[in-house]
């Protein structure tokens, strides 16, 4: 058997807004309420309501046999409600079909396990509450920020004994050769490791409307006679898992309405449910149809779905990304401990993944995806605006 | 008296000094009674009549029939620097290869000789994009002057030098040249052999020179050959517009301040160095850096690679007024240029109140007693002084005050007097 897991991250930042030096010691406004609003609507029209719309009117006629998971980050979800609530409400009418597994990670999106452990299970703790109170779901699978996986990140998730799989890249450079379709145990033997098949998943996410690309334009049957083809390596029986993980802006947002991105993936799922030794499945659902004992995999060293080194640098590879976020962990840290809630907050929001993201100069030359992600006319210009909050946020740590 | 002013810069459109220095000059010259023709690289073809102070704030522009504009937004060249190229060739060689004579040294109107001309039509010809503005600006000058009357012709650096050659041929009127910045300055070594040899047939072809500190005329006697004679020391003076500069506290903690572009000219990376030794030492001090520059992101990477936090903050491109509020928040102003022709800032820092120190290769420090002169290089020295006055508060308010009452003697009024008086000579 050959099962296929969908599983979507749904995202978005507080983007911080031009704060200028001499705007230090005034209100603590640091996000662009109007910007986050108009991408918050935006997408919405494009991707979230569509495509919710579509996978519900599909799980409905396949009676649950189209089965889906999503990682909704606490940040997305916070500025859904207050700028759009029709978007949570399309989610929980997709929670009510019974067909979708909600995932666990930090509440903020953010590179916490890299930075301070405490922060980040105070995080994860916060977003498993959180989706407990929202959808009325106790999560299992867990995956961290941007996929990034390491052994030790298996030891930290002890401390929640009801997380039993987690989602990581398929990254070649782990996997040495073999192959992503088959689950591996962590390294402490503790979690069941699914892995992304980047391949099949970025030919979606990334490459389907590319027109340079050899295999354009990618047709339905084309991409699910490449999964049936999956099945040729398995001679034993063992049943195998595509792991198909990508953002959920792919539909509609990256790739546009007009490339027939939404066409694509409807007939897609339509043929994998007319095929007999195909099925969807959930990320909980491996445990129990596994028929063999997986391989344990090493992971010494972080490795994530970004960029093509699939590692931290899109976060982490200048000195501006480490300053910034080392002084932002510092500072959340001497928050908490003299008590500063109010600080707090705003902290946490700036812990999230993308503030990092946008001050990546690793390809800025060549006006790449960063470009394409960034709300800013620059990296400099993001950092500065950055550094200027943290030193606003200082001054009044010292207050009292 | 009616004066064509040639400049290449304006506020609000500055890149530098020169705009501010010429906006100062000019606003005082209007009200010594002068009407001032100012032509600035537009791209429409248009001057700018000044004839009081309220036209130096609001220039109104006018086309070539002084048929006023209605108003409508200027577009300027995007101006850029030239980067040096291939080896240095001496202006002499240069001359030699193009059979060009050195001038005579007369003191009254002198045409332009026409291999001048020839090889300056070479020289823009180049295939430059910097190069090409100069000559659709040479163009531009000569056409938008054609009814236009005038009695002297006054150039502001090396970008319009070449219209000032040409034209005070064709209206037989004498040309002062205006030397703000020498390409020695900033390039900081060789730098660009076209621009060195406009700027020195500029200089010598003009019937006087108006150098901005002795700094600079030394260098222009050193390697331009300009005759002792023919140069005028004018110093810079500054405007301000806050009328009543006042300290703001934005810090819990005090702040040095580097305030000029990000070039390797005014020395950014020095300041950091500084900023670096210092924070080592007395961890409560904010660097501020503001400005941009080509060295913005070699500096936020050094700056940041220091892992200090917050503690040196960078405030991208400040408006005029912007400008004055990052003045009126600091405590001390650092300006470690490595060639400064002058320098306003450092006046600026003064009418602010704020302790200032200044390296020697500056104009400025010709003319101001109540400030630190060290070396650019001498960085040890400079940190030194940073913490004597910020563990001496007394020093350090006592410097405060004695440079607002100095800066005091400083005005345009006085400057424009002196430029006058430079005029009166060719047309009296």
């Amino acid at each position: 058997m050959l099962y296929i897991i969908f599983y979507f991250q749904v995202h978005q930042p507080y983007r911080i807004r031009d704060f200028s030096v001499f705007e230090v010691g005034g209100s603590n406004n640091y996000f662009d309420e109007q910007l986050n609003r108009y991408i918050i609507n935006k997408v919405a029209e494009k991707c979230y309501l569509p495509i919710n719309s579509l996978f519900k009117e599909l799980i409905e006629s396949s009676e649950g046999r189209f089965k889906v998971s999503y990682s909704i980050t606490g940040t997305f979800l916070e500025q859904v409600k207050n700028y759009r609530p029709e978007v949570l409400e399309s989610f929980l009418e997709l929670a009510k079909t019974g067909a979708v597994e909600f995932i666990n990670e930090t509440y903020y999106h953010s590179l916490a396990s890299i930075f301070d452990i405490e922060e980040f299970l105070e995080q994860v703790e916060e977003h498993f509450e959180f989706i407990k109170n929202e959808f009325g779901f106790l999560p299992t699978t867990f995956r961290n920020t941007e996929l990034i996986y390491f052994d030790k990140l298996s030891d930290f998730l002890l401390n929640f004994p009801h997380l039993k799989t987690i989602l990581i890249e398929g990254a070649d450079h782990i996997l040495k050769g073999d192959l992503p379709l088959y689950p591996r145990l962590s390294y402490n033997h503790a979690h069941l490791l699914l892995l992304k098949h980047y391949k099949l998943s970025d030919d979606i996410a990334f490459r389907f409307s590319n027109r340079g690309w050899e295999d354009y334009p990618l047709t339905a049957e084309k991409y699910v006679q490449w999964i049936k083809n999956l099945r040729l390596v398995e001679r034993e029986g063992k049943n195998l898992y595509l792991n198909l993980f990508m953002d959920y802006e792919t539909f509609g947002e990256h790739q546009w309405k007009e490339t027939g991105i939404f066409d694509f993936i409807r007939k897609v799922i339509e043929l994998i449910l007319e095929e007999e030794d195909l099925a969807f499945l959930w990320p909980s659902e491996v445990r129990q149809t596994l028929n063999y004992t997986p391989k344990v995999l090493f992971v010494p060293n972080p490795t994530s779905w970004a960029d093509t080194e699939r590692d931290l640098s899109a976060w982490l590879s200048n000195p501006l990304q480490w300053n910034a976020m080392k002084t932002c962990f510092d500072f959340l840290k001497r928050a908490k401990q003299k008590g500063k809630w109010d600080l707090v907050s705003p902290l946490k929001r700036l812990t999230t993944s993308d503030h990092f993201y946008y001050m990546c100069i690793k390809y800025f030359q060549d006006g790449d995806v960063h470009k394409y992600f960034s709300p800013y006319p620059s990296p400099e210009h993001a950092y500065r605006y950055y550094i200027n909050i943290l030193t606003d946020i200082e001054e009044k740590l010292e207050e009292g | 008296m009616k004066i064509l002013m040639l400049t290449w810069e304006y506020p609000p459109f500055i890149i530098g000094g020169l705009g501010m220095a010429c906006y100062g000059l000019f606003k005082a010259l209007s009200e010594l009674g002068l009407i001032i023709y100012m032509i600035l690289p537009t791209k429409e073809k248009v001057f700018f009549e000044i004839d009081s102070p309220f036209s130096a704030d609001y220039p109104a522009a006018k086309t070539w029939d002084k048929k006023q504009l209605t108003p409508l937004p200027l577009k300027f060249y995007h101006f850029h620097y030239l980067e040096p190229e291939g080896g240095y060739l001496t202006i002499k060689e240069g001359l030699v290869r193009e059979n060009i004579s050195y001038p005579k040294r007369e003191p009254q109107f002198l045409p332009t000789p026409q291999e001048v001309l020839k090889r300056i039509d070479f020289i823009l010809s180049q295939e430059n994009s910097l190069l090409a503005k100069v000559r659709l600006y040479t163009q531009n000058v000569l056409e938008i002057t054609k009814n236009l009357d005038f009695n002297l012709i006054h150039a502001h650096d090396w970008l319009t030098y070449p219209a000032g050659l040409f034209l005070k041929n064709i209206k037989r009127v004498p040309l002062v040249t205006h030397i703000h910045a020498t390409e020695f300055d900033r390039a900081l070594g060789y730098g660009h052999p076209l621009i060195h040899e406009i700027e020195y047939l500029g200089l010598n072809y003009a019937e006087k020179v108006i150098a901005v500190s002795n700094y600079t005329a030394e260098i222009i006697k050193e390697h331009y050959f300009i005759p002792e004679e023919k140069i005028t020391v004018i110093h810079n003076a500054f405007t301000a517009f806050t009328e009543k500069p006042f300290k703001v506290k934005k810090f819990k903690e005090p702040v040095v301040l580097f305030l000029g572009r990000l070039t390797p000219q005014k020395g950014p990376k020095i300041f950091l160095e500084i900023a670096k030794k210092v924070l080592e030492r007395e961890g409560r001090v904010r660097f501020l850096i503001a400005g941009t520059g080509e060295m913005e992101r070699e500096l936020m990477l050094e700056a940041a690679s220091l892992g200090i936090g917050t503690h040196i903050l960078f405030t991208g491109f400040l408006t005029r007024k912007e400008v004055e509020a990052a003045l009126s928040m600091s405590d001390i102003v650092v300006m470690p240029s490595v060639s400064e022709p002058f320098g306003i800032v450092a006046l600026e820092a003064m009418y602010f109140g704020c302790a200032l120190i200044v390296s020697k290769q500056s104009g400025v420090s010709e003319v101001i007693e109540s400030a630190y002169k060290v070396d650019f290089w001498d960085v040890d020295k400079m940190v030194e002084i940073i913490i004597d006055l910020l563990q001496n508060p007394d020093k350090i308010e006592k410097l405060q005050a004695e440079s607002k009452e100095e800066v005091k003697k400083f005005s345009w009024k006085e400057r424009a007097e002196r430029v006058l008086q430079i005029y009166q000579e060719f047309l009296s």
